[in-house]
């Protein structure tokens, strides 16, 4: 018995530049086989798919991706897609309201919301670990995790759909607490709009962050996966931000002079630097490093000559690398992000963030630290 | 809507004795005067007594209520006091009590128009279901405040030729034939739970009803959600695996009922008692 091809192609806009046409002739059929380019058909929606997967086999079960050998992405329906509308509804008129609403217009699909281009970009990164190793799970699993009842999932379902979005394992907690979920999926990164819920899910040490709608969208790339990381309290502790926070600028170069050999603590988003490092390596290994889709960015108020230091020797002595490492000296980080134009840029200052997205940039908010009790006053550039 | 017309109460649900109470716990030294020790069910009673006493506060002559029955296999005389003591004992909302012998399960099941049929043993499940009594696993739940049921989003979204399919998968005859059953068997109880599921608002239900699809895609489940809402059920949560393993999501929805189906990896819930 035939399962239907379960996807045509992409639309034109979207398709990925370097991704292959060609099976890669494994019997197995893998899940990009039908990805097959069959001559722009012109159509922006997936014919209907089959009803499984067509995953390979592995081991002798059918598995895509066990959650714990994959990258597991958890994004919720609010940072995915835009859900303004429906989100002032729910305020406004309540619950009934809202699922009413959500029925009524249920076959619009949404339009893409913050966290969507770095879903797109994740499946491309898919696209080429498929083609370089066949049999691997060591892929990026997205997964939707929402607090959205059962009856918003047809819509959200549609509209995966209608986006082409290769997006098969959800959940929605129909009001419950996703953290449960999160862990028994192993993820490795939770993005939400949901400040409390980001916060929930880094006490419990998931690596989390908030995303914001913003007004102007710049472009990113379709062919480089680009993350950038803000260093102290992101990458590192906020030990030092704590100091400098108390104490002042010239006592944290104090401490950061005296402490240069000490490895700074790690922070909330350093295991998933490390996993991105893993998949890097796998390109490495098959001589990608020129070409590598993915790029990381360390983007810290800190300065070349002498704070950045002990952040260099800390990534060094972790076994960790980022691509690029940019020292601001306290300069701006908004101009410096319109150049990389990252995919997403994880900063634990609201005040950076806000900056970054006014600038078009795609950026998100890490609630950790010391940061998050002292509101940034905006006063001239602190150089660090 | 007009739900009145629809109602076909009570919802009868069929429990074993050693699922209400644990015998195996029992030893030489307890006292022959003390009740049973308590079983996994009787969480899941004191669950549906709730809901219950909710519908009736909202309505004092409300006919579509949960009601249990109990069976016992093979019982004893002695053992046959106990039980209808120690449920006194505990308080529990046993409707009847049926002591038949083993040949006779389904039968009784039957003849006694059993809306759901609900036990530990998989066996058990998969003979009524086969036989076409809607049946379903007493999952290790915790919680006595909501009561929740877990319906399989592979058996009601595939067709019954993807079901076939399954096949080059690794599925077995049997497993795909008790799959089948279930899609035919689910849908009573799908109608009525969803009736009374709508007696409650969206949010403080004393009844939450979730879809697992474990193998489908989220098209298959998205065909379950609709069929389910055709039928008037509308589910509260929702969850789609891919193949994902599927107990340490169970372990956190922690589930009453548990429309399994046997779809699930059979060595996932071999670890379950």
């Amino acid at each position: 018995m035939s399962l239907d091809p379960v996807q045509v192609m992409k639309r034109q806009d979207s398709l990925p530049k370097a991704c292959p046409t060609a099976s890669n002739g494994d019997s197995k059929a893998s899940w990009d086989d039908s990805k097959d380019i069959h001559e722009n058909v012109g159509s922006t929606k997936k014919p209907k798919p089959g009803p499984v997967r067509r995953a390979r086999k592995v081991e002798g079960g059918i598995f895509f991706p066990k959650p714990e050998n994959a990258v597991t992405i958890a994004v919720s329906s609010r940072v995915l897609f835009h859900t303004e509308i429906e989100q002032k509804v729910f305020e406004q008129k309540g619950i009934e309201e809202y699922l009413r609403y959500q029925v009524e217009h249920e076959n619009e699909p949404f339009a893409p919301g913050p966290a969507f281009p770095l879903v797109k970009a994740l499946e491309t990164v898919n696209c080429h670990l498929r083609e370089l190793y066949p049999e691997s799970e060591e892929l990026f699993d997205i997964v939707l995790v929402t607090y959205n009842h059962a009856n918003v999932g047809i819509r959200l379902i549609n509209t995966i759909n209608y986006h082409n979005l290769f997006i098969e394992r959800f959940c929605m907690t129909g009001g419950s607490s996703p953290i449960g979920y999160l862990k028994a999926l192993h993820t490795n990164l939770y993005l939400s709009a949901d400040t409390e819920k980001v916060q929930e899910a880094l006490a419990e040490g998931i690596a989390a962050a908030t995303m914001f709608m913003s007004e102007k969208q710049t472009e990113v790339s379709e062919t480089q996966l680009r993350v950038a990381f803000d260093g102290d309290a992101v990458l590192f502790s906020d030990e030092s931000e704590r100091i400098f926070k108390a104490h002042g600028l010239d006592k944290f170069f104090e401490h950061e002079r005296e402490n240069e050999n000490t490895l700074l603590d790690h922070g909330p988003l350093k295991g998933f630097l490390e996993v991105l490092g893993k998949i890097q390596k796998k390109f490495y290994a098959k001589g990608q490093r020129l070409h590598c889709p993915i790029r990381t960015y360390l983007v810290t108020s800190r300065s070349a000559a002498s704070s950045g230091i002990r952040a260099l020797k800390t990534l060094r002595a972790w076994g960790l690398e980022t691509d690029e490492a940019l020292f601001l000296a306290g300069a701006p980080k908004g101009p410096m992000l319109e150049k990389i134009r990252p995919h997403i840029y994880f900063d634990d200052q609201m005040f950076h963030v806000e900056g970054a997205v006014e600038m078009g940039a795609i950026a998100a908010h890490v609630p950790y630290g010391i940061a998050q009790k002292y509101p940034h006053k905006k006063s001239s550039n602190t150089g660090k | 809507m007009d739900d009145e017309k629809n109602c076909t109460g009570p919802l009868i649900i069929a429990l074993q004795y050693n699922d209400l109470f644990d015998l195996d716990s029992m030893s030489a030294s307890t006292n022959t005067d003390d009740a049973l020790p308590k079983g996994r069910a009787v969480t899941f009673i004191k669950a549906v007594q709730i809901v219950n006493e909710r519908l009736v506060e909202q309505k004092e002559t409300e006919s579509l209520l949960f009601e249990v029955i109990l069976i016992a296999k093979e019982c004893s005389e002695e053992i046959k006091m106990k039980i209808v003591e120690s449920v006194k004992y505990y308080g529990l909302e046993i409707g009847k009590f049926f002591f038949c012998k083993k040949e006779e399960l389904i039968n009784t099941l039957q003849s006694n128009k059993v809306k759901l049929f609900l036990s530990t043993d998989r066996d058990d499940v998969c003979e009524a279901l086969h036989t076409g009594i809607p049946a379903a696993l007493l999952y290790d739940q915790c919680d006595d405040h909501v009561l929740k049921v877990i319906i399989s989003g592979d058996s009601i979204g595939f067709t019954e030729d993807s079901l076939d399919s399954l096949s080059d998968f690794g599925f077995s005859e049997t497993q795909i034939e008790t799959f089948k059953a279930a899609k035919i068997c689910m849908k009573e109880f799908a109608v009525l739970i969803g009736q009374m599921r709508r007696r409650f608002g969206r949010e403080n239900s004393p009844l939450c009803i979730c879809v697992l699809t474990a193998w489908g895609s989220t098209n298959v489940c998205a065909s379950a959600l609709k069929t389910l809402r055709g039928w008037g059920l509308d589910v509260d949560e929702a969850f789609c695996l891919a193949g994902a393993p599927c107990s340490p999501i169970l372990a956190v929805v922690k589930p009453h009922i548990l429309w399994d189906c046997g779809l699930h990896n059979m060595r996932d819930l071999a670890t379950q008692s």
